[in-house]
């Protein structure tokens, strides 16, 4: 069996299997076919972690974006902790939007979550470069639990015709789960991942002291505004609104006899008002 | 853990309707180590501990009635019967297909009563489960007396739906213990939806219940189930709204408090507050 039938079986299993125990389950599949683990990796998004930057004393996410080896570089000191010899680090221009854009995405999260953790990492690719942007927020009043986890990966292609313009791909994926437990539900959790794709064309203004690389910042906030958003109502539509329709056609609240009864009656007002 | 111990691990965590596909994916998984994993004894069981808990039904082979498996109405090996058909059958609990079905009557001190229960369940699951089309999918309900028990009489209801092509699926589980002596019913109830399009999305919910003083007629036990039925289904949608309008709005806003997307060429600007911006 090929290495890529069973990356694709992996991903099949991980995609029904529970949405809670991705970490337990990657660990597993890892166990039966050991080769697949960098590629696994790297193709699945788990709910961040949290370190807190020795330097600056500000919390920060963890990914595989900002991880080398054991050590995983702080947004803000842009120090690896533990601290390592020759730990790659970003150019000085990608580092410099990576500062603006840590700014940046520090307002956006004040003013759409209201509290959480935010974190930007970029880096250098050969036509252009790239970034990931993590914004996670959870709660826990009594009886419910909530968390959220989104993971926005952008590459942006600088080779354009012009360079006016640059092409940014954006694939994005947000991490919820919901959970509650009392006396009149019992136990309920309501968990999982969406993730969404968008390409496009931009173009580049020149913005603040960066100037056009000021720009990108601005073009990359608006796009992960903006799938954030659309994505937001997504989760609403299939966690709130698809399970209880599923939850529906598996058992109706009403009697069925009542449901088909109140369709015939319907039926017939309609026809008697267009007269037929 | 074991290799064994972990595809039994996956075949348990099966979504409703899934577990063609995911017995696939482990195929693929496994075939170059150890080809066989599939029928290492562990696994077996495993796969049969999934079906009974899982109340999995299946159409009965030659027949149009969906026949259902759970601990309490197995016989012996792989035979389960079923009181509603009056049949015993011989379930796989790899490929989930229900075959060789023969006529059968359970012996029970309970049989009157089993009947009377069985006459009431017809009338409420054909007024409250709709019937499902796929393949994988189906409604069962049975009614059990197991003979190491005889003073408790197993009332299952399983719903199943399946929609490959929308990446959906979903299943009802109810599963009640009648006793004739304390006349009390006690049990499980519980709902699970999967949505897998672009994501994975699973609800899991389940709820202890247990109602004493439950009459002794067929009627009345399956009066009370109806009850307890439809306020479990009522809390799961209230339970669902709730948090919709709750944790989930607490968690991101739909728009900032200004009711504005964000200028970001103006982002520099907003002037939050350090305490605001989470900065310490």
């Amino acid at each position: 069996m090929s290495a890529d039938t069973q990356l694709d079986a992996a991903l099949d299993l991980l995609r029904r299997l529970s949405p809670l125990e991705i970490k337990q389950n990657l660990a597993k599949i890892t166990q039966l076919v050991p080769d697949i683990q960098e590629d696994l990796l790297s193709a699945v998004d788990q709910p961040l972690e949290v370190a807190r930057c020795k330097k600056t004393g500000r919390d920060y996410l963890l990914c595989d974006y900002n991880r080398d080896g054991d050590s995983f570089r702080s947004p803000w000191s842009n120090e690896f902790d533990p601290p390592i010899d020759d730990a790659a680090y970003p150019s000085d221009r990608v580092r410099r939007m990576e500062v603006e854009a840590n700014e940046a995405f520090t307002v956006y999260r004040s003013l759409y979550y209201e509290g959480g953790i935010g974190s930007v990492y970029l880096w250098d690719q050969d036509d252009g470069f790239a970034g990931v942007v993590l914004l996670k927020k959870e709660s826990g009043r009594g009886e419910d639990t909530a968390g959220w986890d989104s993971i926005h990966v952008v590459e942006v292609d600088e080779r354009g015709k012009t360079s006016k313009s640059a092409h940014y791909k954006l694939t994005s994926t947000v991490i919820l789960h919901l959970g509650k437990d009392n006396d009149a539900v019992g136990n309920l959790t309501l968990a999982g991942s969406l993730t969404r794709q968008v390409e496009s064309d931009l173009a580049i203004e020149s913005i603040g002291s960066l100037g056009r690389d000021g720009g990108h910042v601005a073009n990359i906030g608006r796009l992960v505004e903006d799938m954030e958003g659309k994505m937001r109502n997504q989760l609403q539509e299939v966690y709130f609104g698809k399970a209880k329709d599923v939850v529906g056609d598996l058992r109706s609240v009403a009697s069925l006899g009542q449901v088909e009864q109140d369709r015939r009656t319907q039926r017939e007002v309609f026809q008697s008002m267009s007269g037929k | 853990m074991a290799s064994a111990e972990v595809v039994s691990s996956f075949v348990q965590g099966t979504p409703p309707g899934e577990l063609k596909e995911v017995v696939q994916s482990i195929q693929a998984l496994t075939s170059d180590g150890d080809p066989s994993l599939l029928q290492h004894p562990k696994v077996k069981a495993a796969f049969q501990n999934y079906n009974e808990s899982q109340l999995v039904c299946a159409k009965l082979s030659g027949g149009s009635q969906h026949v259902l498996v759970s601990p309490y109405n197995r016989l012996e090996g792989n035979k389960y019967y079923d009181t509603t058909t009056s049949t015993s059958f011989t379930f796989d609990h790899t490929t989930q297909k229900a075959s060789n079905p023969q006529s059968y009557t359970h012996d029970s001190t309970n049989n009157d009563l089993i009947s009377s229960i069985q006459k009431s369940l017809a009338t409420h699951v054909a007024e409250h489960y709709p019937a499902q089309s796929s393949a994988a999918a189906g409604s069962a309900y049975t009614v059990a007396s197991p003979s190491e028990t005889p003073t408790e009489i197993a009332i299952l209801i399983s719903a199943t739906k399946a929609s490959p092509q929308n990446f959906v699926s979903g299943r009802w589980r109810t599963t009640l213990l009648y006793n004739t002596g304390s006349r009390t019913l006690t049990g499980t109830i519980a709902a699970q939806v999967h949505y897998y399009e672009d994501g994975n999305v699973a609800l899991n919910t389940t709820k202890q219940v247990s109602e004493n003083n439950v009459g002794d007629s067929g009627s009345e036990i399956v009066r009370v189930l109806a009850k307890l039925e439809k306020q479990y289904q009522e809390e799961v949608n209230r339970a669902l709204v709730g948090m919709n309008e709750g944790s989930f709005r607490g968690l991101r806003r739909q728009l900032p408090v200004t009711r504005q997307r964000i200028e970001w060429e103006k982002i520099r600007g907003y002037g939050l507050s350090d305490n605001l911006k989470g900065n310490k």
